[in-house]
C-alpha cells in the first residue's frame, strides 16, 4: 500500500504524561484522511512530530516514504502544514510572507509570480496582500495559513483545525478547498473537532483518544462500526403493511417496526442495502417519500468510541 | 515545483530577518538615540566655543579617532536591539511553528538570522560613520585618514558581535526576549563594574584583557617611556576597543602600550609595555573566541529546541 504517512509504535511523553502511546497510523496517498479525537487526545502532538516540531520518544515515523528524523528539511519539501491558529510575523505583509516562504521551498521568481496571486485568490485574500499581517483578522490569518500550506505544490497537506475561527461562509469555502486538493491528487491529513466537516470531506478516518488510535478505516466502515448492523428509516406516502411484511422476509433484515407512515428497519449487515429495501417496498405497493440511515452518523460512532475505556489507558 | 539549492533558502531567511530588523521599533529607537548623541557630541563644542569665545581648534583626525562614537554601552545596546528577539521572539510569538516547518534546516535558519543581524548592524554603523564624517568635517574642518573608516566599521561590528552572541545565547536557551535583554545586561554590568574591582583587588589587571568589555587601560607610546600624564592616548585592551586599536595600528604599527598601577601614596608605578599589535591581536582573538563559543551554544540549543506551544 502506498502511504503518505506511517507511524509505527509512535510514543511521546511530556514528563509524567504520555500524550501519544504506541500510535500506529496509516494515511494512504491521494486520500483525505480525518484525524479525530477529543481535546488532549494527542492529535496536535502527533502532527507536530510529523512536521518536525517535536521529537518522538519511541517509534518510527515515515512521511512520503522517508523516515522522519530530527530537522530533516528534505522531508518537508513536499509537505504543506497549517498549524492550529497559525501565527505569522506581524511586521510582514501577506504577500511578502508568501514570497519568502516560496523562496524557502526553492520556487523560482517566475513560479512565485504565478503561484502567489493564484493562492491569494483561492483563499480570498486578494486585495489585502499588501497589508501588514499585524492588521489581519483571525480569519484572514487562518486563510493565509492555508495559502502558505499550499505553497511549493505539496504532495501532502497537513491541516490542523483549518476551520477554527472562520465564519460559516469561509468554513464552506475551506471545505471546498480541501475537496479541490483531493481532486488535484494531493493527500490531505485533516485534524478537526468538526465531525460534520470530516464527514463531508474525508474518505478515511482515524479516531484517537488518550494517545491511542481507537479506529482507523474508511469513513463508510467507521460508520458501520456500531455494534450490529445499521438502521434505516423509511417514510412512506401512506401506511403499507405489505411493505413491512416484504421487508421482514429479506435475509439481511433482523427487525421491522411500523409506526404510521414510518418504517424502522434494523439490519444484520453493515453493507449499504438501501437499494434492496427500496425495491422490496415499491414491489409490494409502497410509495417511498424519504429514506435514510438512522443513528449511524460519524458523531454516533465517535461518541461511542471515545466513551469506551482505553486499554492500558489512565 | 519545489527545488533549488541551499543558497536561495539561506537568502530567504536573511530577507525574512532583515525585513523584521528594519521594522523593529527598538532598533530604530537605538539608532535615533545614537544619532542624537553623535549630534550632541558634534554640536556641544561649537556651542561652548560660541559661549566662551574660545576658537574651536581644527582636528583633522576627529572622525577616525571617534569612530562610531557610541562606546561600549552603545555597542551593547545595539546588540540587544538587533538580537534580543531574533530567536526567542519566534518561540514567544508562535511564528516558529510555521518557520521551522519549512524545508530549511535549523542551521540555515540560524546562519541566516545571524547574517541578517550583522548586515543590520553594519548598515547602522555605516550610517553613523557617514554621519560623523560629514558632521566632523563641518565642525572640525577637512578630515584625514577617512579611508580607515572601514576598519573602524569592521572593528565595531566584531566588538558588537561578541555582545550579540551573549544576547543570542541567553535568548536561545531561555526562549525569552526579556531574559535575553535582562540577562545580557546583567552580564554587561557585572563585567563593567565587577571585573575591574576584582582585578584591582587581586592586583591582576591582565585578567581584564581576557574578559568581554573595556579591558585594562594602557597608554600609547613610541620608543621611550614616561608616565600616564606624559604619554599619548589611553588604550582599552578589551574587546570594546578593537575598532579604535585597529585604526591606531593602521596609522602607526610600531606603537607600544604601557601599563601602570597606582601604588601606595598614590605613586604611579610602570608595570610593563607591549606592542599595540599584541594588544589588538589578543582582543580580536578574545572577541572571536567568546563569539564562537556563545554562538555555538545558541545554535546547539536552537537546533534541538522543541516547539511545545
Amino acid at each position: 500500500m502506498d502511504l503518505a504517512v506511517e507511524t509505527v509504535g509512535l510514543t511521546k511523553r511530556y514528563s509524567q504524561l504520555t500524550a501519544v502511546k504506541g500510535l500506529n497510523l496509516e494515511v494512504r496517498r491521494n486520500s483525505v484522511h480525518g484525524f479525530l479525537g477529543p481535546n488532549g487526545a494527542g492529535k496536535t502532538t502527533t502532527i507536530k512530530i510529523l512536521v518536525g516540531l517535536l521529537r518522538a520518544d519511541e517509534g518510527v515515523v515515515r512521511v512520503l516514504g522517508r523516515e522522519v528524523r530530527w530537522d530533516a528539511p528534505e522531508t518537508r519539501l513536499k509537505v504543506g502544514y497549517m498549524p492550529e491558529l497559525p501565527r505569522f510575523p506581524r511586521h510582514l505583509k501577506g504577500r511578502e510572507l508568501l514570497d519568502i516562504y516560496g523562496r524557502m521551498y526553492g520556487m523560482s521568481e517566475q513560479q512565485r509570480r504565478e503561484e502567489i496571486p493564484r493562492l491569494l485568490e483561492v483563499v480570498g485574500l486578494k486585495g489585502r496582500e499588501g497589508d501588514l499581517i499585524g492588521k489581519y483578522s483571525k480569519g484572514m490569518q487562518q486563510r493565509l495559513g492555508i495559502a502558505q500550506a499550499l505553497l511549493g505544490d505539496p504532495e501532502l497537506v497537513i491541516l490542523d483545525e483549518p476551520s477554527l475561527g472562520l465564519d460559516p461562509v469561509s468554513m464552506v469555502e475551506v471545505r471546498n478547498l480541501m475537496k479541490g486538493m483531493a481532486k488535484e491528487g494531493r493527500t490531505v491529513f485533516l485534524s478537526s473537532h468538526l465531525l460534520f466537516e470530516v464527514e463531508q470531506v474525508c474518505s478515511h478516518v482515524t479516531v484517537i483518544h488518550r494517545g491511542v488510535a481507537l479506529a482507523s478505516d474508511t469513513l463508510q466502515n467507521i460508520r458501520g462500526m456500531l455494534m450490529g448492523g445499521g438502521v434505516v428509516e423509511v417514510e412512506l406516502a401512506e401506511p403499507c403493511e405489505a411493505a413491512a411484511e416484504s421487508l421482514r422476509s429479506l435475509p439481511f433484515v433482523s427487525r421491522v417496526e411500523q409506526s404510521g407512515r414510518i418504517l424502522t428497519v434494523e439490519l444484520k449487515t453493515r453493507d449499504d442495502v438501501r437499494a434492496h429495501i427500496s425495491r422490496a417496498i415499491t414491489g409490494s405497493g409502497g410509495v417511498i417519500v424519504a429514506m435514510g440511515w438512522k443513528g449511524r452518523t460519524l458523531e454516533d460512532v465517535f461518541l461511542q468510541l471515545v466513551s469506551k475505556p482505553v486499554e492500558g489507558g489512565a | 515545483m519545489a527545488g533549488g539549492g541551499w543558497a536561495p533558502r539561506f537568502w530567504a531567511v536573511v530577507r525574512y530577518e532583515l525585513l523584521w530588523n528594519i521594522r523593529k521599533k527598538k532598533l530604530i529607537g537605538v539608532l535615533v538615540l545614537a544619532l542624537l548623541l553623535a549630534t550632541l557630541a558634534l554640536v556641544l563644542p561649537v556651542v561652548l566655543s560660541n559661549v566662551t569665545g574660545l576658537e574651536l581648534a581644527r582636528n583633522p583626525n576627529y572622525v577616525v579617532d571617534t569612530g562610531i562614537g557610541v562606546g561600549g554601552l552603545g555597542m551593547f545596546l545595539f546588540a540587544v536591539a538587533v538580537a534580543m528577539n531574533s530567536i526567542s521572539g519566534e518561540f514567544e510569538g508562535g511564528t516558529a511553528v510555521t518557520l521551522l516547518t519549512k524545508p530549511v534546516s535549523r542551521t540555515t535558519i540560524f546562519l541566516g538570522k545571524l547574517t541578517a543581524a550583522l548586515i543590520t548592524l553594519g548598515s547602522a554603523y555605516a550610517l553613523l560613520l557617514a554621519y560623523m564624517a560629514v558632521g566632523g568635517t563641518i565642525v572640525y574642518g577637512p578630515q584625514e585618514n577617512l579611508h580607515l573608516l572601514p576598519l573602524s566599521l569592521l572593528g565595531a561590528t566584531l566588538s558588537t558581535l561578541m555582545w550579540m552572541s551573549i544576547v543570542l545565547a541567553v535568548g536561545s536557551i531561555s526562549k525569552s526576549s526579556l531574559l535575553a535583554a535582562l540577562g545580557s545586561f546583567g552580564v554587561f554590568m557585572a563585567l563593567a563594574v565587577g571585573s575591574p574591582i576584582i582585578s584591582m583587588a587581586s592586583d591582576q589587571a591582565w585578567i581584564l584583557s581576557y574578559l568581554p568589555g573595556g579591558g585594562a587601560t594602557g597608554y600609547l607610546a613610541g620608543a621611550g617611556g614616561g608616565t600616564p600624564y606624559t604619554l599619548g592616548a589611553a588604550v582599552s585592551t578589551g574587546t570594546d576597543g578593537i575598532a579604535a586599536n585597529l585604526v591606531r595600528y593602521a596609522l602607526n604599527p610600531s606603537l607600544n602600550v604601557t601599563f601602570f598601577k597606582v601604588a601606595n601614596r598614590m605613586q604611579v608605578v610602570e608595570l610593563y609595555s607591549e606592542p599595540l599589535s599584541a594588544v589588538l591581536a589578543r582582543s580580536i582573538l578574545v572577541a572571536s573566541a567568546y563569539s564562537a563559543v556563545l554562538l555555538a551554544a545558541a545554535w546547539y540549543t536552537f537546533r534541538r529546541a522543541e516547539v511545545l506551544d
